[in-house]
């Protein structure tokens, strides 16, 4: 069984904001950018054991800088792409890929084109990354 | 007259002085330019992307400045046959302008220097040799045979990646135009220390006038910071890394 959980910083993200005005810059529609580290575990671990754990690793988490979602499911919400280097090493048994949410100017979730061109033009090299939707 | 080369500083590029340095002693006339004097760029007869951390690494390492309006200029320069190299992050960033290799479109990558195998910074001394023909790249066509290039790799992503079909066509194709090498000059793959693919420590373009060079050849190249120092008179170390960037004026020179 996998679970998945967001670790997201609560102080201003600076490399969101990078990331919305470079893609304005390349034409996507696009008003609000969310990013955060998405890690997900496989194993019968319960949500809150898997919590306890990752605020106990300071390499993945800080409580002064971050907030800890525990996703009700192992796949991006609406607007989103989760971005995994093809290579990562899948020894471990937890994979961190990178998670970007998009945002329209209505406030709603980016639409299927923009994102595949946000991701196409920006979010994820494909000679070495995969984009998972 | 002397060449006019344009040294590209961007929010986070750390390696501009001693860059421009370097070619003022190899006989350029190179300039600092800011990420707002983009419009200035027209003017100069070449460019070089110095080492750091441009634009902090945000989103993948070269990623953002790949999009940056200097790069617009470095681009339509290169498509015209201008020289362009990079050196550490500025070959991160030629990788994902898509100008090295320069097989697909422009800012749409086909391969990277991205995250060391061993999944963290190093910083070690290196010796580069070049593997392909004298003529396959400009840049560094001055540069005698079998000759070994001190150099520091000093990065987090310095691993060549991509499609392995991708990989062969940029072996078979002559663009891997320098590979770590040991003392005695052998290039096996094991060499890189980074794990990079092929060996390979830079990477040129088909028409040659691109350069992507993953290690510092500047950090070893005058006889104060080369460890093979001499005793002599000119301040560059005859066997440092300036000879890299000797070959890159000669070649301006020529043009």
């Amino acid at each position: 069984m996998e679970r998945a959980f967001a670790v997201e910083l609560k102080i201003p993200d600076n490399e969101a904001y990078t990331a919305m005005r470079a893609l304005q810059r390349l034409g996507v529609a696009v008003a609000r950018v969310q990013r955060a580290d998405i890690l997900i575990f496989s194993g019968d671990e319960s949500d809150e054991r898997l919590g306890a754990s990752i605020e106990r690793d300071e390499r993945l988490f800080n409580p002064n800088k971050h907030r800890l979602e525990s996703l009700s499911a192992v796949h991006p919400r609406a607007g989103e792409v989760w971005i995994e280097a093809i290579d990562a090493p899948r020894s471990i048994p937890m994979r961190r890929l990178v998670g970007w949410r998009l945002y329209d100017h209505a406030g709603k979730p980016l639409g299927s084109d923009d994102l595949d061109a946000a991701c196409a033009r920006l979010l994820c090299n494909s000679a070495i990354e995969r984009a998972i939707r | 007259m002397k060449a006019r080369v344009a040294v590209l500083v961007f929010p986070g590029t750390n390696s501009e002085e001693e860059t421009r340095d370097l070619l003022v002693d190899c006989g350029a006339d190179a300039r600092i330019v800011h990420w707002s004097e983009a419009a200035s760029l027209a003017y100069y007869d070449a460019f070089v992307l110095p080492g750091g951390f441009a634009y902090e690494d945000r989103i993948r390492a070269g990623a953002i400045a790949a999009h940056d309006a200097m790069l617009d200029a470095v681009i339509e320069g290169a498509q015209a046959g201008k020289f362009v190299m990079g050196i550490c992050n500025g070959a991160q960033i030629l990788l994902e302008a898509g100008l090295a290799p320069g097989t697909g479109e422009i800012r749409r990558p086909t391969a990277a220097f991205t995250h060391n195998a061993q999944g963290h910074f190093i910083c070690e001394r290196v010796l580069l040799r070049r593997t392909v023909a004298a003529t396959r790249c400009a840049i560094a066509a001055a540069l005698p045979e079998h000759l070994l290039i001190p150099a520091w790799a000093a990065h987090a992503q310095g691993r060549l990646a991509a499609a392995p079909a991708h990989l062969d066509e940029l072996e078979r194709d002559g663009f891997i135009v320098f590979r770590y090498a040991d003392a005695a000059g052998a290039t096996d793959a094991h060499l890189a220390p980074q794990g990079s693919a092929h060996g390979a420590a830079a990477l040129t373009n088909r028409e040659g006038n691109v350069l992507a060079i993953m290690p510092h050849p500047e950090r070893d190249a005058w006889n104060f910071n080369h460890l093979d120092r001499r005793e002599g008179s000119d301040p560059l170390a005859p066997s440092g890394g300036s000879v890299l960037f000797k070959s890159f004026v000669t070649a301006l020179e020529r043009m």
